[in-house]
């Protein structure tokens, strides 16, 4: 049988490997393993899908399974800059409806679309936790709270 | 006021081990070493403490169940819950962020009672703040020797809200998809990788400490008659100041919505949601509710993980609702099919009832929807699916009335 190419470089390969190895059984290093192809890929391919699931010894079907059902990973790719608006209780409350929209105008695109430079797709996501300084933004991975159409203009403006 | 958890929050450096062991750090972990596992879980059982994030189960009690060595040879595990995603709630990210060595200290207090020796924190992808501030602070701690009977290590989750019920955080863990296991077995007897497994809630670990130092009994007398100690509220929504604010149990919640600086712009209240969005809202005749386990139950609701939610006579139940039914549909596991189906069936006619679409038949299949979904699922999220919009229905029958006759 044939290896199937990597998908990833040898570093991205060391690093999944060391997910197979960090925890007392294998298998549980796969949900951290995919968080590192989604930040890498900004989606997750079934190609990658089916290198993960060889290097953790689990049937393809089991890791395009976890993929497909976690919020975080995407089977499409996202902007360079992935912005999530927050559309929990206390944030549709606080105007995450208004900010939805100034999302879309300011950077030009619908939910999940990606700007054609590459840099920005924005989404609307569950409560962030971060509810008293509504409406909140998740800014690759950071929380950022008190959403204003300003803060959305120098977030365009200055994220690479 | 009392306060344990959130006591010394205003020193700016109570994050790093020096300042956190210059204010007593680690000595409840040093008393409990000093103790036998079985009388550090009797001194917990006796404090009354009950676990914070949402379920109210009585902690001592909880690790009682995790059988002995020699019933269960082999690895047990301790998991702290960190996975925190019920809207309306974040005390665990403030709790995390301000004295993450409290929640250490408090997972390897766990770990002596089980005697495991091997913990895991799992903080939820969102929390990527929390997870390099408690990096940082096991770092510290393995430095100075906290961590030779235990280690620990941390696992982030991958944005799913069920991940945060224990036997789904566990699948998640597992490299599986966050689908919930139905009990019995308990995770007590059964939990990750099939091992004995204590699954107790940052806020819940970050009590034991106090509890050991002071005494169970000392933490008892704080609280109400069957919930010990203190509760860290997250308040949010219509409110002047919104926050975290940690109360002892049983306190009123006239009292905490007072400390929050009432209701914002001074209008008038409509209802505040007590535990986070799953749970039912209490109203203006239930400002004098005693806020602990048993207390808001008597009241028809859940003190659930103490994330209240204060709306305004502005607020339309039908929306609220909506926003609330949106969200459990879109987070449904989708393993049971009275959830996944009647979570999206409710979304609809909600959806409709706003559009200005409803019609009379609405309401009775909202009931009817409800009515087969609650007690027939595995988990809690399908329950609240049904009950929810039931209950804003059941308490503001007039902005459904006026939905549905649009028709």
């Amino acid at each position: 049988m044939t290896e199937p190419s990597a998908p990833f470089t040898p570093e991205q390969e060391a690093a999944l490997r060391k997910w197979t190895q960090y925890y007392p059984y294998k298998q549980m290093g796969l949900v951290e393993a995919l968080r590192c192809v989604q930040d890498w890929h900004r989606h997750i391919k079934p190609e990658a899908a089916a290198y993960v699931a060889q290097l953790f010894g689990l049937p393809f079907n089991h890791v395009w399974g976890v993929v497909t059902f976690f919020p975080t990973f995407t089977t499409k790719p996202t902007g360079k800059n992935r912005i999530g608006l927050c559309r929990g209780l206390s944030c549709w409350l606080a105007g995450s409806p208004q900010m939805a929209k100034r999302l879309e105008s300011t950077l030009g695109v619908a939910e999940k679309e990606v700007t054609e430079d590459g840099r920005f797709s924005w989404e609307e996501m569950e409560c962030l936790g971060a509810c008293e300084q509504g409406p909140a933004l998740l800014v690759n991975d950071r929380l950022q709270g008190q959403a204003t159409d300003e803060k959305i203009a120098a977030l365009a403006k200055e994220l690479k | 006021m009392t306060k344990i958890l959130t006591k010394h929050f205003d020193e700016p450096k109570l994050h790093e081990l020096e300042t956190y062991r210059r204010l007593g750090g680690y000595q409840g972990l040093e008393k409990a070493l000093s103790m036998s596992r079985k009388d550090v879980t009797e001194e917990v059982k006796k404090s009354n403490l009950r676990g914070l994030g949402g379920a109210g189960f009585p902690t001592g009690g909880k690790w009682e169940t995790v059988p002995p060595e020699e019933k269960s040879p082999g690895p047990r595990y301790v998991v702290v819950n960190c996975d925190e995603s019920e809207p309306g709630c974040f005390k665990d990210r403030v709790l995390v962020a301000r004295a993450p060595h409290q929640v250490i200290e408090g997972a390897l207090i766990v770990a002596h009672a089980i005697d495991a020796h091997d913990a895991f924190i799992f903080v939820r992808g969102e929390y990527q703040n929390q997870y390099d501030i408690l990096e940082d602070a096991i770092r510290e701690a393995e430095s100075a020797g906290y961590l030779k009977r235990c280690g620990m290590k941390l696992m982030r989750g991958a944005g799913a809200y069920i991940s945060g019920l224990d036997t789904a955080l566990l699948e998640t863990m597992e490299g599986k998809k966050a689908w919930p296991r139905q009990p019995p077995p308990f995770p007590t007897v059964v939990g990750l990788m099939g091992r004995p497994t204590a699954v107790n809630n940052v806020e819940t670990v970050s009590m034991l400490p106090h509890i050991m130092v002071n005494g169970g009994d000392w933490f008892a007398k704080i609280g109400a008659p069957k919930s010990g100690g203190t509760v860290v509220f997250s308040i949010s929504g219509h409110v002047e100041k919104p926050g975290v604010y940690e109360f002892p149990m049983g306190v009123k919640l006239r009292e905490v919505l007072a400390a929050a600086g009432g209701v914002k712009g001074g209008r008038k209240l409509k209802c505040v949601i007590p535990g986070g969005a799953s749970m039912p809202p209490l109203v203006e005749k239930d400002l004098d509710v005693a806020l602990d386990f048993d207390g808001v139950r008597a009241a028809g609701t859940f003190l659930g993980a103490g994330g209240m939610i204060v709306l305004d006579e502005t607020a339309d139940a039908v929306a609220v609702a909506h926003n609330i039914e949106r969200f459990l549909a879109h987070e449904s596991c989708g393993q049971c099919t009275p959830c996944r189906e009647g979570s999206a069936w409710t979304e609809r006619i909600l959806g409709r009832l706003l559009d200005g679409k409803g019609t009379p038949d609405d309401l009775p299949n909202i009931q009817r929807v409800g009515e087969n979904i609650t007690g027939k699922v595995i988990c809690a999220l399908g329950d609240t699916v049904g009950v929810i919009t039931r209950a804003y229905l059941a308490k503001f029958p007039e902005d459904f009335k006026k939905r549905a006759a649009n028709g």
